[in-house]
């Protein structure tokens, strides 16, 4: 999970994995692991190993650490913040350089304060053209299943 | 470094207690691929008891998936199952390796603390900008509201506000039902007179709704919502409104519709009806023969319509308290609400108009209105045209009355129809073959009407959206535009303006 802090990972994970959300903002230190299996159309389902690591505008050593031995990053931003958006994109581009078979998915959060989002559609139409994208809330689950299901049916075998 | 060796004795055994105390250290030590063969030092200490080893286990092994196990690694900060952080180090030993586990909670804590500080100031000062561009906003709003609102007052707006759906949704579908029936009535006398008594008493219900719901908007109202007005449409739409009151008391009913001189003015269409038709339903209560008329002009700055009676007239020591809200006697022998005045008053200034009476008892009534409506930009004033349209036409409402109304109405106009009650499969038709129109409920369940709009317009779809809501707040307006819709209507559906939107949309 990469994005800025606050833009929801922990929050992503929590209701992916336990079906839960609460808007108290706890930051996130280290890392802390969850897994969740997810079923494939046609596959063998696949267990999911979740990283959600402390959020940072721009990659260090720290986190690259964390990066090491990733098969896919659920890049996630604050649709409310703009920048947010800039800070995901600039982390792909610089896990790129650690990571360059790793799968990548764009989750917009926060899809529930939709009439407070900075991020405008056609932004995210052009990003469409370059990884799947989600909008998604954590409060709501809307979109959060297909995320994951999205890198689920991306992965290999 | 230190050399530890070269240390006393006694200063080597403290060091050592010291550091065991603090970093609780625990080995577990695996042969080749995970076979648990040791485990020194306090394992429970990090949740890790017997009933529960496989499962941990389960987890430290999923910390290393895709990672190397004979080379050292260090996971600093790893949040266990049971809370607590760790530094995990991984040391490999000829084929077999350990994990060796420090307690990180007090650094962890630190570190939290310190960063909770710094990440919540760097959130608070994006929420604080934005809020000072919203206060900024709404400031101008809230200080003509300060001294009138009392909470009671915001309570009874709010739920004046929430009541308007459950009032709108109804009144739209019973019209509706009301207008097919007409049209299949047509040859049958008895049965037209019910419909007309029917209608009678759906208008006086809607009028009073709207004046209760407009009452309840308190006295700022909402934001004007100007657009160009059809001035024979209005008037049309009036007389079809008024024509079955006016019938039931054997009363003449004129009205006499505006030149249409181009281009035509921009108001706030819904508040310049309300006040029409207040006027002239309040004329037919107060008229028990001759005439009731309507007469609109519109000289290109200026929209002049004025209604007149013959009927019981208001002596001049009344005439300023019939404006008060529930005022009695104003009109001798008046009953009812007395809101529809006191309403038309409040619309008329918030449209930045005037209102003159002329009357006198028993020579009738004669209201003339007066509204500036700057003339419309010639190049949007190109009329919509009157033939039949093409094109396909998604509609989605989880309400089947009125979403069966909707599709009639644009099949009226020439539309081929699909309707669906829910936003996704809505989407996924349109993105699989976009549609030339899509009408959306702003309260769908699921995916709301708004969010539907922005994910459609982030997957590149364009077709143009028409958002209705029971909502008639300007927020609600907003966060439709802002989302990605073209236009906004408010229900009750307004056939007669829900056609000519369509039109320009498709135009
Ligand atoms: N309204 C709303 N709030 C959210 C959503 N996701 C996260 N939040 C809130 O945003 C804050 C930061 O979330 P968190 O998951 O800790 O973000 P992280 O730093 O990226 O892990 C918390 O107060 C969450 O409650 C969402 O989808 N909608
Ligand atoms: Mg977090």
């Amino acid at each position: 999970m990469l994005g800025d802090f606050g833009v929801g990972k922990t929050s992503l994970v929590a209701r992916f994995v336990r079906s839960t959300f609460s808007d108290k903002y706890l930051t996130t230190v280290g890392v802390k692991v969850d897994s969740k299996e997810v079923a494939r159309a046609e596959r063998e389902p696949v267990k999911l190993v979740l990283w959600d690591i402390a959020g940072r505008n721009a990659l260090d050593t720290v986190s690259a650490n964390y990066l090491r031995g990733a098969a896919a990053l659920l890049l996630v931003a604050d649709g409310t913040r703009e920048a947010s958006l800039a800070a995901a994109l600039d982390l792909l581009m610089q896990s790129r350089a650690l990571l360059p078979d790793a799968l990548a998915v764009l989750a917009v959060n926060k899809f529930d304060l939709l009439e407070r989002w900075e991020v405008g559609a056609p932004t995210l139409a052009q990003l469409r053209r370059l990884l799947p994208v989600f909008e998604t809330s954590a409060a709501t689950g809307t979109g959060v299943e297909p995320a994951f299901a999205a890198i689920a049916a991306g992965l290999a075998p | 470094m230190i050399d530890l060796p070269a240390l006393p004795l006694s200063v080597r055994r403290r060091l050592r207690e010291l550091l065991l105390e603090q970093a609780h250290p625990l080995v577990l030590s695996f042969a080749g691929q995970w076979e648990l063969c040791g485990v020194h030092g306090d394992a429970a200490w990090y949740g890790i008891d017997a009933g529960s080893a496989a499962e941990r286990l389960d987890a430290l092994r999923d910390l290393f998936v895709g990672l190397e196990l004979d080379q050292q690694q260090v996971l600093p900060f790893v949040e266990l199952a049971n809370g607590r952080s760790v530094h995990l180090h991984l040391i490999p030993d000829a084929g077999d390796f350990h994990l060796l586990l420090l307690d990180a909670e007090s650094a962890r804590t630190a570190q939290r603390e310190q960063q909770q500080l710094a990440n919540e100031a760097v959130l608070a000062g994006h929420a604080k900008g934005k809020a000072i561009d919203a206060l900024k906003h709404i400031r101008n709003e809230l200080e003509r509201q300060r001294s009138q609102l009392a909470e009671a007052d915001a309570l009874k707006g709010a739920l004046i506000a929430t009541l308007s759906h459950e009032f709108r949704t109804p009144l739209t579908a019973a019209f509706g039902r009301v207008r097919l029936l007409e049209q299949s009535a047509a040859a049958d006398p008895a049965l037209q007179r019910e419909l007309l008594a029917l209608r009678r008493s759906l208008v006086h219900l809607q009028v009073l709704a709207e004046n209760l719901l407009e009452y309840g908007r308190g006295e700022a109202g909402g934001l004007l919502n100007p657009g160009a007005v059809d001035l024979e449409a209005l008037a049309a739409d009036c007389r079809a409104m008024i024509e079955p009151l006016a019938m039931a008391k054997g009363l003449d009913l004129r009205v006499l519709p505006a030149a249409a001189a181009a281009p035509p003015p921009q108001l706030d269409e819904l508040r310049l009806r309300q006040i029409l038709v207040n006027l002239l339903s309040n004329a037919v209560r107060y008229t028990a023969q001759g005439e009731v008329s309507l007469a609109l002009r519109w000289d290109g700055r200026e929209l002049e319509a004025e209604v007149a009676d013959t009927g019981i007239g208001i002596a001049p020591e009344f005439q300023a308290r019939i404006f008060q809200p529930f005022n009695a006697g104003g009109q001798s022998g008046s009953r009812g609400a007395g809101l529809g005045l006191s309403i038309v008053r409040r619309l008329v200034e918030q449209m930045h108009g005037t209102l003159a009476l002329d009357s006198a008892p028993g020579r009738g009534s004669r209201f003339t209105l007066r509204l500036p409506g700057a003339a419309a930009a010639s190049a949007s004033a190109s009329a919509p045209g009157q033939g039949r349209l093409h094109g396909r036409a998604y509609v989605v409402d989880d309400d089947p009355d009125i979403a069966q109304l909707l599709e009639l109405a644009l099949v009226d106009l020439g539309l081929q129809v699909r309707c669906f009650d829910a936003a996704p499969v809505a989407i996924e038709a349109a993105l699989a073959a976009p549609p030339d129109l899509l009408v959306l409920d702003m309260r769908l369940p699921g995916l709301s009407g708004p969010e539907a709009v922005y994910a459609l317009r982030s997957r590149g779809c364009r077709s143009p959206v028409l958002m209705l809501s029971a909502h008639a707040t300007a927020a609600a307006r907003e966060s439709a535009l802002h989302a990605g819709a073209d236009r906004y209507l408010t229900k009750p559906v307004d056939f007669a303006q829900f056609a000519r939107v369509v039109r320009e949309m498709l135009g």
